[in-house]
């Protein structure tokens, strides 16, 4: 049963698992929840869940999204971004087909929207259907899990 | 001859990609090209029937909850396993919950824009704006200082320059006919409409665990009901339900529908277009006495053929000469030749790519064009949708719906006729959501009292094993998603999946000419339509965007030599 409260921290993993590496924000939530996080921080597996991402998000304080990019460097590429309004995010990040990145805006008309921070990683243009990771990705993915692990205040795992 | 390219850019069902050629002002033909490829069927080959719903859950990023629904159907179906009531129940509330957040979502956040001009709402009076909200309904924030307040907050975010989710609208457009107060009323509805779906999906995440991917069971649901245990459905957790679904119904009575009413009494001449296909079929949907007993459905089952409201047909997803699919103009090849149709039991999915390398300017519409193949009822092309929902459950005579139905046509004062275009489609996702959110209230209460009589049973064991099952079986699990008929197909063999197939609503509605070069939904709905200025087709979203493809979407449009004009976002 999920929490319905207020959380400090979300970290939310975003893609399709099975469109390989497009699921790789998803993939980094799998290799996350077997981490024991402090109170108030929160991993989802968001999916592609558009609409759906709105709850969670605007009871988080901050967010963590990560997130495939086609953005033309290597595969495994990790760019961190600190997004403010929708057009700040890259302009092929997955997450913007579903309209989500768009939606932020709308926080800024609610009020109080929280502080975004983007894990962007960068994948090949064409994926095929298949569960899991390329080797390319793969090594980047301990990588991302130790950013991410410091970006929240928990030094990374022994 | 100007071509306009609809390319919408999605991976929640594919991405889907919409030529339209415009001349003298109006679309006289257009072709719908799924761009993206799909493997489910590939990917769950060889795994175990119970654990299919898991994965085409991910089919869809929206509909994550009726894929599961028609996966587990399926499984049950192919092994003859009948749910108990509670789970019945429980299926019901979070398939109405879906629905009516999912059309809410659609007519606010996905729809409402080709309506409702925001910059006009800045020019709004809101004493004004008060006055017109109080008179279409008794939604208590409706005071002069609350659109004064909301005005001021979009005019700073107008200022900003950060338009961010209006950025693509086609602002001071003629087509746009609401007054200022009606655009002002409905974007601080748009904001609430924001507010209000994030809590009713909760009901999700009550039922099944979590969301957006709650979880679903062969023989039942994965929850247990115990009025005192804390890990279960327990009388807190149901008064939650409760209070959320009273939320719901206040919403969409007090909200939504006078709101569609009032936008729809702007576009009444919108009743004459978009109309496309002439069939309508619906799956049906909500058993009351068991998924086998289609007639107890409150969405009932069936199919209407030329408008002809006075017959329908039975559809048999079992029968092999019924639904086919189709891949004359579709990557694909048949081992049994490309021409012929097969049922989804008989269903391949080999890859068969002729087309252009991306970027390309324009598809060869000759041949293959799409990664949708073609789904055909009887070789008829069908649309399937609220409105084919609606049409379906009023011409058998069902009252709810024909009342509904009735009283709205009396209240814009158009003909029955109207029904069959872009604003019936628009009205009738409406009007089931008013029935639906009543519907979701009475199987509240059903399981209540169900619950109270000592019936707390959510699963039958019985077949789970599969040392029990037939060695070799068949099923299907046929629902509707918001935006139309959904079915899965399954073979099982040696207690693993030997074939999987989805045939999905988008792929009833936006797929490709079938072999006889008949046209589906979507492209037979645009033939006709007017395109007042090409760079900005706001009537080719109107009426795409009427049918609620889950898909965010870019348009190209070309000159008449086929030169790149510009190219426009829209979601």
């Amino acid at each position: 049963m999920s929490n319905t409260n207020q959380c400090d921290v979300l970290i939310l993993g975003i893609g399709n698992m099975l469109m390989g590496d497009e699921g790789v924000g998803v993939h980094i939530i799998e290799k996350l929840s077997s981490i024991e996080l402090p109170e108030g921080v929160e991993c989802l597996d968001g999916g592609t869940g558009s609409f759906l991402l709105l709850e969670p998000m605007q009871r988080a304080r901050r967010v963590v999204l990560i997130d495939a990019t086609i953005d033309g460097q290597p595969p495994g590429t990790v760019t961190r971004l600190t997004p403010k309004y929708a057009k700040d995010y890259p302009r092929t990040l997955t997450a913007h087909d579903i309209g989500l990145k768009d939606l932020l805006d709308a926080f800024y008309l609610l009020g109080d929207p929280p502080e975004v921070t983007l894990y962007a990683v960068s994948i090949a243009p064409l994926q095929e259907m298949r569960i899991g990771v390329s080797p390319e990705v793969e090594r980047s993915v301990g990588r991302i899990v130790e950013l991410v692990l410091e970006d929240v205040g928990i030094g990374a795992p022994a | 001859m100007a071509r306009v390219v609809v390319d919408p850019i999605t991976r929640i069902e594919g991405h889907l990609r919409i030529e339209a050629v415009i001349e003298g002002g109006k679309i006289t033909d257009a072709y719908s090209s799924g761009t993206m490829v799909r493997g489910f069927e590939k990917i769950l080959k060889g795994r175990d029937p119970r654990d299919a719903w898991a994965f085409v859950e991910r089919a869809c990023g929206v509909c994550t909850t009726v894929h599961a629904l028609a996966s587990v159907r399926t499984v049950e179906d192919a092994l003859k396993i009948s749910v108990p009531k509670n789970a019945e129940l429980i299926r019901n509330i979070m398939f109405c919950t879906q629905m009516v957040q999912d059309h809410v979502v659609h007519f606010y956040h996905l729809h409402a824009l080709d309506w409702v001009d925001i910059v006009s709402a800045l020019k709004a009076d809101p004493a004004a704006t008060s006055s017109l909200a109080q008179s279409i309904s008794n939604w208590p924030k409706s005071s002069p200082g609350y659109f004064s307040d909301l005005q001021k907050r979009l005019k700073t975010f107008v200022d900003s320059g950060q338009l961010g989710i209006f950025a693509n609208g086609y602002w001071g457009h003629p087509a746009y006919k609401l007054p200022p107060e009606a655009n002002l009323m409905a974007v601080a509805h748009y904001l609430e409409a924001l507010e209000w779906q994030k809590e009713i999906v909760k009901v999700h995440t009550i039922f099944g665990g979590k969301n957006p991917h709650p979880n679903y069971l062969v023989g039942g649901v994965p929850c247990s009901i115990n009025l005192e245990d804390v890990n279960a459905i327990n009388t807190e957790r149901l008064n939650h339900v409760g209070k959320l679904i009273k939320d719901a119904m206040t919403f969409v009575n007090q909200v939504y529908i006078p709101d569609l009413m009032a936008i729809a009494g702007f576009y009444k001449d919108w009743g004459a277009i978009g109309g496309g296909l002439r069939n309508y079929m619906a799956y049906g949907d909500l058993p009351t006495a068991g998924y086998n007993q289609p007639e107890s459905f409150k969405f009932p089952r069936g199919a209407i053929l030329d408008r002809n409201l006075n017959e329908v047909y039975d559809v048999n997803g079992r029968d092999g000469e019924e639904i086919k699919e189709y891949i004359s103009h579709s990557w694909y090849k048949y081992t049994v030749g490309d021409e012929k149709g097969l049922h989804p039991w008989n269903g391949e999915t080999e890859f068969n790519f002729t087309g252009p390398k991306p970027p390309f300017e324009q598809l060869d519409v000759e041949g293959k064009y799409s990664w949708l193949k073609t789904p055909r009822w009887k070789d008829h092309p069908m649309e399937v949708g609220p409105l084919a929902r609606v049409l379906v459950a009023y011409a058998r005579g069902n009252a709810e719906v024909k009342e509904v139905v009735t009283e709205t046509l009396a209240k814009l004062a158009v003909p029955v006729d109207a029904l069959f275009s872009t604003l019936g489609r628009t009205a009738a996702r409406g009007l089931e959501t008013k029935l639906v959110v009543n519907w979701l209230k009475g199987f509240y209460d059903d399981l209540l009292a169900n619950i109270k009589s000592g019936q707390v049973s959510t699963f039958t064991r019985e077949k789970w094993d599969p040392s029990t099952w037939p060695a070799e079986c068949e099923g299907v699990g046929m629902t509707e998603a918001p935006r139309g008929a959904l079915a899965h197909w399954i073979r099982i063999k040696d207690g693993k999946i030997d074939n999987y197939q989805l045939v999905v609503p988008s792929t009833w509605n936006a797929s490709p000419r079938d072999a006889k070069g008949q046209r589906s939904a979507y492209e037979e709905s645009l033939v006709g339509t007017p395109v007042a200025n090409s760079e900005q087709p706001v009537e080719i979203l109107r009426t795409i965007h009427s049918f609620d493809p889950c898909l965010a979407c870019a348009v190209h449009l070309y000159d008449p030599e086929g030169r790149h004009i510009h190219r426009v976002e829209f979601n």
